[in-house]
């Protein structure tokens, strides 16, 4: 016992880490992957991504519209092929040196080396030559797989093929020139992405290693780890603790230090939703990004009855000119039963259920979803406002089409398919079942009936299943058929969907920029996220038209017809309702956390309310009861 | 045999055991379907997948294994291709960390967790064990059997849950969802402890009682040794040795973490990172971690077969 107890004593100051003063805002998310900016990809990394780098363009949390950031403006050419941004002259790394241009185009030149597989090297491609360096660099690595030669050699030759074939230059340190394969509408937008983030090259490449075998290069570890890392964003990173914690303060060489309302934010990486839901409830942490537990539909409950009760008071404050955060926080307090710590956001992404377009299913067997008038049957039978009602119930907004609705300006959504039951019939003995012998389950002119129809789903959380259990009721009863639920492990169900193993599988999809793009060449033929094995020539035709197209209203007008040819006819996927981001925060105490769609926060923004500023809202909000 | 052989077949048998353990390790993780790289829906063109893949030598899994295998054992580095011993390699997953570092980082979490909650063990365990052993069917024997089959039987997520609502949320007396100092080890390592000392308890317990009965102590009793002194001078002695033969292994499987207990304490230890590597398809942090495990029972084993020695010089050791 005392052994254990020495045992016990060792191994906790191992474990230990310097002691800090609580961070100005702690918020929880899933654990970081990476700090590189271009080899991101997930969600929380892009999150803190946006706080510690700062690209050309920035999204406003408020307006979700883009704007200036390390560049400080912007010329585009007349044929609107050529960028030209300007840096600011005062950009700082926060090791005080100067961000240069050349940063840049060494982050986009990593962002393109087949080596790294960047998840979004797809926002640089755009860019002329940009595919040529692409393949030069695989085939010169296939190359000296098969004959090794000297590595840095090859690495050398590979920066010079950057400078020759693609078009980014930097003619001064302060100015970046573009020049696109065709012209990108949505460009500004692409360039708030973190991904497209600068590298400060110096400090990268202390850490670059190079494979002797492959000649692959790879940034060691170390350069992401507190002291290396240098970023130019308005934090700096201050400590990482794998799994345990990460903290950035406030960077004093950012541009914009003085309008941060913060210094220190802190990722606390809690795994077990019910416990991170717990270090809320004591005030250890602040925001809680992905609200998991089982019981979060009773908090939505309890967040529309307070809702519901403090409606009137709210419309008068929003004509004193109240909003937002503020607005909130001058409403009169939750009472029992009621709370306003829980908000339900939508998102710039879409739930769907997806038909395999296949002719035939991957037993040999016909698919008898192949045939698009099937598919319209099934969705005109889903009752999607019982579904956000009843068995998610979340809220959430339903949606008939693959692009959110409103989400971009200027665009106007197809109608898409609502809930019909007796169209759903007819459009099934339109695509030849119906029942011919009186049992209620449909037949082929041959008298063979509709075959068993699986739903696939990912077991990681409960809510798939319901769904699927509520799919398999709306369509047994409307159309007769037999349907089966398979549930499997997010690792299986993922490797079904890309070998096409399923009739029917649940999806999502969230839209990387603010265009229709971002979701429609999901189902372009050949696109490497195309699951369903949709090819409508037609399809790819009209994308195709719209990416010619140099008027900006005529193209979405060409993406527009392209969602219609979709969502009303020919219906690979079956929208289902909007994502929704589940957050945990009382804007009370914490305000400034970003409600837009795209869900991109700007850290430096957001501040704890103090007793004064809280006591000087609750006193308008008493007042407006009144 | 000598306590010098015993130490130098084990030691024969360390690698032996490692190597087998990696090969069927190895063969089940390469088994389950899904990619490492594998992110949050978007996915790079098949061409450049494979590129990658052949720059972590992905794509042969037994070249890729026994590359593994020099690196991670040592033989690389003494036969001078390897610049550093023991090289884990980088994670597959967390590209930013080497899974040396991961380890470094969350085996002393769960160490100290563990050998905290095998403090707690003996204590409650030994302290319950006895006072039933003394007193079968006393209220304290019922109260303490009660409590360990409740031990036993409930999951660490629950006890764990319990625990942080009361002690956490209600009471406050402890931090939630931290890991600094002791005041946010010891629920975990209560919630982590109670199967031990439930185990150990019920050992004390039937130990005694079997003693209690045996001939010398019933001489020792008839010759004027009080019932607790009989029992805390012969019968106890005797009733230790299955607990200590039971310690190495508990204490093997208390330090090297418990995924449950550590999920739900939010604690940053090995047992969370190995349950999620395993999920993510992280080979190299499951190898890792696995070769690390392993290494540690056997010599866990090893202590307690010295220990047996020095507590019953009758035992030889096999």
């Amino acid at each position: 016992m005392v052994l254990a107890a020495i045992a016990a004593l060792g191994a906790l100051w191992l474990s230990r880490t310097d002691p800090q003063p609580r961070a100005d805002i702690r918020f929880v998310s899933a654990e970081v992957f990476t700090l590189d900016p271009q080899r991101m990809s997930w969600q929380q990394d892009l999150r803190v991504a946006r706080a510690l780098y700062e690209p050309l363009l920035t999204r406003d949390a408020v307006t979700g519209l883009p704007k200036a950031g390390l560049a400080q403006s912007w010329v585009c050419s007349d044929d609107g092929r050529t960028w030209t941004f300007s840096l600011r002259p005062n950009a700082a790394w926060s090791d005080g040196s100067a961000v240069s241009a050349n940063d840049v185009r060494y982050a986009w030149m990593r962002a393109l080396l087949p080596d790294l597989a960047t998840d979004f090297a797809g926002i640089q491609l755009r860019i002329e030559g940009a595919e040529a360096f692409l393949r030069w660099r695989a085939q010169a690595l296939a190359a000296h797989a098969e004959s090794p030669g000297d590595p840095h050699d090859l690495w050398s030759r590979t920066r010079d093929a950057f400078d020759r074939l693609v078009a980014v230059r930097s003619p001064d340190d302060h100015t970046l020139v573009v020049t696109l394969v065709q012209p990108v509408p949505y460009w500004l937008d692409l360039m708030t992405f973190p991904t497209t983030s600068p590298v400060q090259e110096r400090q990268a490449e202390r850490f670059r290693r190079i494979d002797p075998a492959s000649g692959a290069v790879r940034w060691e570890t170390a350069w992401t780890k507190p002291g290396a890392l240098v970023t130019n964003g308005p934090y700096q990173l201050e400590a990482w603790h794998y799994k345990r914690s990460m903290r950035m303060v406030a960077s004093p060489t950012w541009w914009n230090h003085a309008s941060m309302r913060n210094r220190s934010i802190e990722l606390v990486p809690i795994a077990d939703p019910g416990t991170a839901v717990l270090a809320f409830g004591t005030g250890s942490v602040d925001w809680i990004c992905d609200v998991a537990v089982d019981w979060r539909s009773d908090m939505a409950d309890q967040r529309r009855a307070w809702d519901a009760r403090v409606e009137p008071t709210a419309r008068r404050l929003e004509v004193d000119g109240l909003e937002g955060d503020d607005l909130i926080a001058a409403l009169p307090a939750p009472g029992p039963g009621e709370r306003r710590d829980l908000v339900v956001i939508p998102a710039f992404g879409t739930e769907f259920w997806q038909f395999n377009c296949r002719p035939t299913l991957p037993d040999g067997s016909a698919n008898p979803f192949a045939i698009a008038g099937v598919r319209r049957a099934f969705a005109r039978c889903v009752d999607r406002a019982a579904i956000v009602d009843r068995v998610t119930r979340l809220g959430e907004p339903t949606t008939t089409t693959l692009v959110p609705r409103g989400a971009i300006p200027g665009y106007e959504s197809p109608a898409g398919l609502s809930m019909d039951l007796e169209r759903a019939r007819a459009e099934l003995s339109a695509a030849g079942w119906s029942d011919r012998n009186g049992d209620g389950v449909p037949e082929d002119a041959r008298g063979t009936p509709f075959p068993s129809v699986t739903l696939l789903y990912s077991v990681s959380v409960d809510r798939y299943k319901f769904i699927a259990l509520a799919l398999r009721d709306m369509w047994r009863t409307a159309l007769g058929v037999d349907v089966q639920l398979v549930g499997k492990d997010t690792k299986f169900f993922k490797d079904d969907l890309k070998q096409g193993k399923f009739m029917i599988a649940r999806g999502n999809w969230y839209g990387d920029y603010a265009d229709p793009l971002t979701f429609l060449e999901l189902l372009e033929t050949g696109n490497g996220n195309n699951d369903r094995g949709y090819s409508n020539p037609a399809y790819d035709a009209l994308l195709h038209e719209a990416a010619s197209t140099r008027d900006p209203a005529q193209r979405l007008a060409i993406l527009s017809h392209a969602e219609a040819l979709l969502m009303d006819h020919d219906l690979p996927v079956l929208p289902l309702c909007q994502l929704t981001a589940v957050y945990m925060v009382d804007p009370a105490s914490l305000a400034g956390v970003s409600h837009q769609p795209m869900l991109e926060d700007e850290f430096w923004r957001m501040h704890q309310r103090t007793e004064a500023e809280r006591a000087a809202l609750s006193t308008l909000g008493r007042e407006a009861a009144r | 045999m000598s306590i010098g052989s015993m130490i130098l077949r084990r030691s024969v048998q360390l690698p032996l055991v490692l190597g087998a353990v990696f090969l069927v390790t190895f063969s089940l993780m390469w088994l389950v379907p899904g990619n490492p790289m594998e992110s949050e829906g978007r996915r790079p063109p098949p061409e450049i997948a494979a590129l990658f893949e052949r720059s972590y030598a992905m794509e042969d899994p037994v070249s890729f294994g026994m590359q593994y295998l020099d690196r991670a054992s040592g033989v690389a580095w003494l036969a001078g291709r390897h610049d550093r011993p023991f090289d884990l390699g980088p994670s597959l997953r967390h590209a930013d960390w080497t899974v040396n570092e991961i380890i470094a980082a969350g085996l002393p979490v769960s160490m100290a967790l563990g050998a905290l909650a095998m403090v707690f063990a003996l204590a409650i365990g030994l302290g319950a064990g006895i006072v039933a052993g003394l007193r079968p069917g006393s209220l304290g024997d019922a109260v303490g059997q009660g409590v360990s089959v409740i031990g036993i039987s409930l999951p660490g997520f629950v006890v764990g849950s319990v625990l942080s609502a009361i002690f956490c949320a209600w009471l406050q007396w402890f931090p939630v969802a931290t890991w600094d100092g002791w005041s946010s080890a010891v629920l975990p390592a209560l919630a982590l402890s109670l199967p031990f000392a439930a185990a150990i308890a019920r050992l004390v317990r039937y130990g005694m009682l079997e003693d209690m009965r045996s001939d010398h102590v019933r001489t020792a009793m008839a010759k004027g040794r009080s019932r607790t002194g009989a029992a805390v001078h012969h019968a106890l002695k005797n009733a230790l040795l299955p607990v200590l033969s039971y310690l190495g292994p508990a204490t093997a499987a208390a330090m090297t973490g418990s995924f449950v207990v550590e999920k739900v304490f939010a604690v940053p230890g090995i047992g969370r990172h190995f349950v999620e590597g395993v999920l993510g398809k992280d080979v190299t942090l499951v190898m890792g971690i696995v070769l690390c495990y392993s290494s540690l029972l056997v010599l866990l084993n090893l202590a307690v077969d010295l220990l047996y020695r020095v507590v019953d010089p009758r035992i030889e050791a096999g």
